[in-house]
């Protein structure tokens, strides 16, 4: 019998090949636990890729243990996997083994095993697109229509107001907001002023940094940078408060017993917004014009003058304006928050897609806002 | 060291609380290698805790706990990491990854701590997800399966290792009597045919009479372990009243 043994000289090898007359023997031996087969498997894979065989006996008579990847690489010698186009069988496993060695067939294997999805057509994505873009705009639609009945049905009837949470709300997004609003008003008014000061002295017209700053911060700055970090702070809190509510089926808790969770928990957000961002708007056109002043007086230019050099500049019109683009805003960032909570889907990170969506929205719509405020007051100047 | 190697578990005067307020103290037990082990008690009587400690999650006040031969309590990181790899966790909800599907849930241990080539880990994979029968599921996200398969993928996943020890969390809470009953008969299967030893919290009946080989009895009052034995013989034989009321499902208010 003229038997050829190879690669025994390899101590962590648990296979001996041996070859007699065109069958290829495998003989397998001692622990088959994930650590030994991942150091045997691609080994003898590429060993066995060298060696032609039509036949092929795998003996497992030596193994004395056998987990999970053990079987796994049982079965995929015993699919032919690592010797293509060869008959294998596969032997002498211990009994307690072998059934579960057979529970788990290559078949069970080939049936089983994840297919890619089918691809979308380019058509087929651009359509959903579509459908889904028109889908949310009816649901914003139809969220206006659900706030205003509520609205009107609560002035109807004011004390149905739950004021507790509104006064909750507003501490929470308005009075606790204060802090990053006046450090961040206060530096871009800074900013804004030291960056002028240095073009402007150029033309001797450094006092008109009081007419830039006051224009800049009351009509635009002040209103629009208070949106954003209301959007970004308070607006992503309602989505992600009403989002966690609906998963947790809180909302239809509210709606079995009666409650519509518009007018329970959306009205109280919306109002508390309404009264917040023009008081908070306010307070970061007058945190902005301090920066300015600061700039101006570090200049040398003293304060009455930069005070009267302002008041040519700036008029109580201009506050109102302002003020007026502050309710917008908050309406629109408290209305949006509350919308894309009550949109949230099922799923972990149903609540985070909804903050975001949120934020994104919200900011989208206060600068298209800003752009219709721009366009109505023109026209009314005129 | 732990002296006996037929104990899967030992469990050495341990004491567990927190913020300075004992829950549980005085427990000393062992789990036999191979048997379903179960940890009874009433409601808020520290059974999830006890798990909670026993899977390494939280230090406890004082005691020991020896996983195999390795003791859990104090180990550095590196011996904490080899003795939490003897063991797989189904928690009371299944905590699979919402964000996979049900294979990549599985395959995730495998392509952790192991070096074999993909086409084994998807293998073992599959083959583990069959022996559960959600091998039809595998492409699915965790959100689109049912709360029993929920918990049968999740065992999936703590036996994706081929650990000794499995410990569920309240296997069939909230699984309708035959979802329940199955999942029975795969913790016997999976006992009996693969040596596994079982550590569950539960308080279904049925489950116990079906599945367990010993129980322990925690007591919320005098936080400690009231009642130890075979399930029948507590039911017909406990010294302790409200052990006896347990077992045989009687209003205290009789």
């Amino acid at each position: 019998m003229a038997e050829k043994r190879a690669h025994i000289d390899d101590p962590t090898a648990l296979y001996q090949l041996s070859q007699e007359s065109g069958s290829l023997r495998i003989s397998l031996h001692g622990r088959l636990d994930a650590r030994n087969t991942a150091q045997n498997w691609p080994r003898l894979q590429q060993q066995l890729a060298g060696i032609p065989a039509s036949k092929v006996d795998v003996d497992a008579t030596g193994v004395e243990y056998c987990d999970g990847s053990g079987l796994a690489l049982l079965q995929f010698l015993g699919m032919g996997g690592m010797t293509p186009g060869a008959t294998v069988s596969v032997r002498g496993l211990k009994p307690e083994f072998q059934k579960l060695f057979e529970s788990f067939t290559p078949d069970d294997y080939q049936k089983f095993r994840p297919r890619p999805p089918p691809k979308g057509h380019l058509a087929e994505d651009v359509g959903l697109g579509v459908v889904t873009a028109l889908r949310d705009v009816r649901d914003q639609i139809a969220f206006l229509g659900a706030v205003s009945t509520a609205f009107v049905a609560t002035i109807g009837n004011p004390r149905r107001m739950r004021w507790r949470e509104v006064f909750h709300v507003f501490e929470l997004a308005g009075v606790n907001a204060l802090p990053i609003v006046s450090l961040i008003s206060l530096l871009v008014g800074l900013i804004i002023a030291f960056e002028a000061a240095q073009p402007l002295a150029q033309f001797g017209a450094q006092i008109f940094i009081a007419n830039m700053i006051g224009l800049l911060m009351v009509r635009e700055l002040g209103p629009m940078m208070t949106a954003i970090m209301l959007a970004g702070r308070s607006g992503s809190a309602f989505a992600a408060e009403l989002g966690t509510m609906k998963v947790n089926e809180e909302l239809n808790a509210l709606e079995t017993m009666g409650l519509d969770p518009v007018r329970f928990l959306v009205v109280q957000r919306i109002t508390a917004g309404i009264l917040l961002a023009p008081l908070l708007t306010i307070y970061s056109m007058f945190m902005g014009v301090v920066g300015g002043v600061i700039v101006m007086l570090g200049l040398g230019f003293p304060l009455v003058a930069i005070y009267n050099q302002m008041l040519t500049g700036v008029s109580l019109h201009d506050i109102i304006v302002g003020s007026t683009k502050g309710i917008a805003f908050g309406i629109i960032v408290a209305a949006v928050g509350c919308l894309r909570g009550l949109q949230t889907k099922k799923g972990p990170s149903a609540v985070g897609e909804s903050t975001t969506r949120a934020v994104v929205s919200s900011i989208l719509l206060i600068i298209l806002a800003d752009a219709g405020f721009a366009v109505v007051l023109y026209f009314l100047h005129s | 060291m732990s002296s006996d190697s037929a104990n899967a578990i030992e469990v050495k005067n341990l004491k567990l609380g927190y913020d300075g307020k004992i829950i549980l103290q005085n427990l000393n037990f062992v789990v036999r290698r191979g048997e379903v082990f179960v940890i009874l008690g009433g409601s808020g009587s520290g059974k999830s805790t006890l798990l909670k400690h026993m899977i390494g999650l939280y230090p406890p006040l004082e005691g020991e706990i020896w996983i195999g031969n390795e003791n859990l309590v104090g180990a550095s990181d590196e011996k904490r990491r080899q003795i939490l790899a003897q063991f797989g966790v189904m928690y009371q909800s299944g905590a699979l990854f919402g964000s996979m599907t049900v294979l990549e849930n599985v395959l995730l241990p495998l392509d952790t701590f192991t070096e074999l080539p993909p086409a084994a880990k998807e293998f073992i994979a599959l083959a583990k997800l069959k022996l559960v029968d959600l091998a039809e599921a595998s492409a699915k996200m965790p959100a689109e399966l049912s709360g029993g398969m929920q918990k049968r993928a999740a065992i999936a996943r703590a036996m994706a290792l081929d650990p000794g020890i499995l410990f569920l969390d309240e296997p069939s809470a909230g699984l309708d009597p035959i979802t329940s009953a199955d999942l029975d008969a795969l913790i016997r299967l999976l006992a009996c045919d693969f040596g596994i030893t079982f550590v569950i919290v539960t308080h279904e009946l049925p489950s116990i009479y079906a599945i367990a080989d010993r129980v322990i009895m925690l007591d919320g009052k005098s936080k400690t372990i009231i009642a130890e034995g075979k399930p029948e013989e507590l039911r017909q034989h406990a010294k302790d009243t409200w052990v006896r009321q347990f077992f045989n499902r009687e209003s205290s208010k009789n």
